[in-house]
């Protein structure tokens, strides 16, 4: 990706915008009793889009925001999804993306992958209280969740961000062969 | 060139990776006061316009949700509802009760809200926080309205939490469904005391946790806050406060364990409108 002051101020547009909208309307509806978190999912479209750099700085910058937002320990998101950004960026370094399954897939399991790391995280700094199995009910219904919103949020990041993709491929045109007169 | 590029990717990861932990080990526990406060300020209007934006979207999916919801919970409701119709039949009998014998005593105490001399301020729930570890909420009212920090926050007749940071125009509020979340609370009628405490994962079951009793605990027996007073100490909340009702309450875990299960009156996860108990001497 190359980043210039324009895609920069798309970048903190992504990031404060899908900030907002988890925040104010994913974290806030229930369906089948689990909120969706598209935070995550957000992540890893930039860090597939951008590379390790991008998903990781971007990982890291959502996570403190949200944590500065809801007055929370600084520091416990940002680390979780600096990992998370990372991870999705050295996939899109490693492998080339073939499959249009790739995106949802990679959203579902670094979903799955950022709540174990919350989940890490809480452990680490100790939880007091009892904790419920549904807490792994929750965790797998998030990444089945950000299977189905990954995609959207992955098209929708690419072409906001289409101007700084290097390897973006243009839409091809196909080639008619020349007519050959006298033939 | 590229072991330069791959040398500066790996500081700049180290970097993100050091500032995390720093950050979490200098504000863990606590918030870190001016840098939180700012970009809450910030935001504030920003979350406020969301959350107003938002808002038809987010009942079509509540729609959706609770109506698939509805179909199991109909012939629940049923049942509970003749319980609570008998329930507020024996209810209406105590407070003809409680009106003759404060009559009969002189006594005239008033509820506990009036008693304590608080003031309730309506607010708007405008963001959750996205983890199912924390539970809390930021709520459209701030010090500008007379919030503080510690106001008891309730949903309807239920009290759902506490402020625990106050901004111009907006407040966090941490659910009693939080970790850090601990409530002196008491059954009645028979009195029996014991600390509230989450169950993480499950903001519809409630731990009634280090209670004294060999008795049975009936089950549907009403929580509320004890707020407590001894020694110049006193609880952060003022008694009386409905919390929710005991779901379960096997003798054997009483015994074991000295705890038992109680669901909270307020949906923790759906909370929209809210009052914060604003003024009294509990701070």
């Amino acid at each position: 990706m190359i980043v210039t002051p324009r895609i920069t101020v798309r970048l903190v547009l992504i990031v404060i915008v899908g900030v907002l909208l988890q925040l104010s309307f994913f974290s806030r509806v229930a369906v089948f009793h689990t909120s969706p978190d598209v935070l995550p999912a957000l992540v890893v479209s930039l860090g597939l889009l951008g590379g390790s750099m991008t998903g990781a700085v971007t990982g890291f910058s959502i996570g403190l925001l949200v944590d500065c937002l809801m007055v929370t320990s600084l520091g416990a998101s940002s680390l979780v999804l600096l990992s998370t950004g990372y991870l999705a960026g050295l996939f899109r370094e490693r492998f080339e993306i073939h499959s249009a399954l790739v995106p949802p897939l990679m959203c579902m399991a670094l979903t799955l992958f950022a709540e174990i790391g919350y989940a890490a995280t809480q452990v680490m700094l100790g939880i007091d209280s009892t904790v419920s199995f549904l807490i792994v009910r929750d965790m797998l219904v998030k990444s089945v969740y950000a299977f189905f919103l990954g995609w959207p949020i992955y098209l929708l990041v690419r072409r906001i961000l289409r101007p700084a993709l290097v390897e973006e491929p243009r839409a091809r045109r196909k080639r008619r062969d020349p007519t050959v007169l006298g033939t | 060139m590229y072991r330069k590029q791959v040398r500066r990717r790996r500081a700049v990861l180290a970097l993100l990776i050091i500032s995390s932990f720093v950050l979490l080990t200098i504000t863990y526990g606590q918030s870190s006061g001016g840098l939180q406060r700012g970009v809450s300020t910030v935001f504030s209007p920003l979350q406020d316009a969301a959350d107003r934006a938002l808002k038809p979207a987010r009942d079509l999916v509540d729609w959706f949700d609770k109506t698939f919801d509805a179909r199991g919970e109909n012939s629940k409701l049923k049942d509970e509802l003749e319980v609570a119709r008998e329930g507020a039949v024996a209810g209406q009998t105590a407070i003809q009760e409680n009106a003759q014998l404060r009559k009969a005593l002189g006594f005239n105490r008033s509820p506990a809200m009036v008693e304590s001399g608080l003031d309730p301020v309506g607010a708007r729930v405008v963001a959750r926080a996205p983890i199912i570890w924390t539970s809390a909420v930021t709520i459209d009212a701030g010090s500008d309205d007379g919030v503080r920090p510690n106001d008891p926050v309730m949903s309807g007749s239920a009290m759902i939490g506490r402020v625990t940071s106050v901004e111009g125009g907006s407040a966090q509020v941490t659910l009693i469904s939080d970790d850090s979340s601990a409530i002196s609370a008491k059954i009645l009628p028979g009195g029996i005391q014991g600390v509230m405490r989450p169950v993480i994962g499950d903001p519809e079951e409630l731990i009634l946790d280090y209670i004294e009793t060999t008795e049975p605990i009936e089950i549907g027996s009403p929580v509320v806050t004890s707020g407590w007073e001894a020694q110049g100490l006193e609880s952060r909340f003022p008694p009386d406060l409905p919390i929710g009702e005991i779901t379960k309450a096997p003798l054997l875990e009483q015994e074991a364990s000295q705890q038992v299960r109680l669901r909270p009156y307020a949906d923790l996860p759906n909370i929209d409108l809210v009052q914060v108990l604003t003024g009294g001497s509990r701070r």
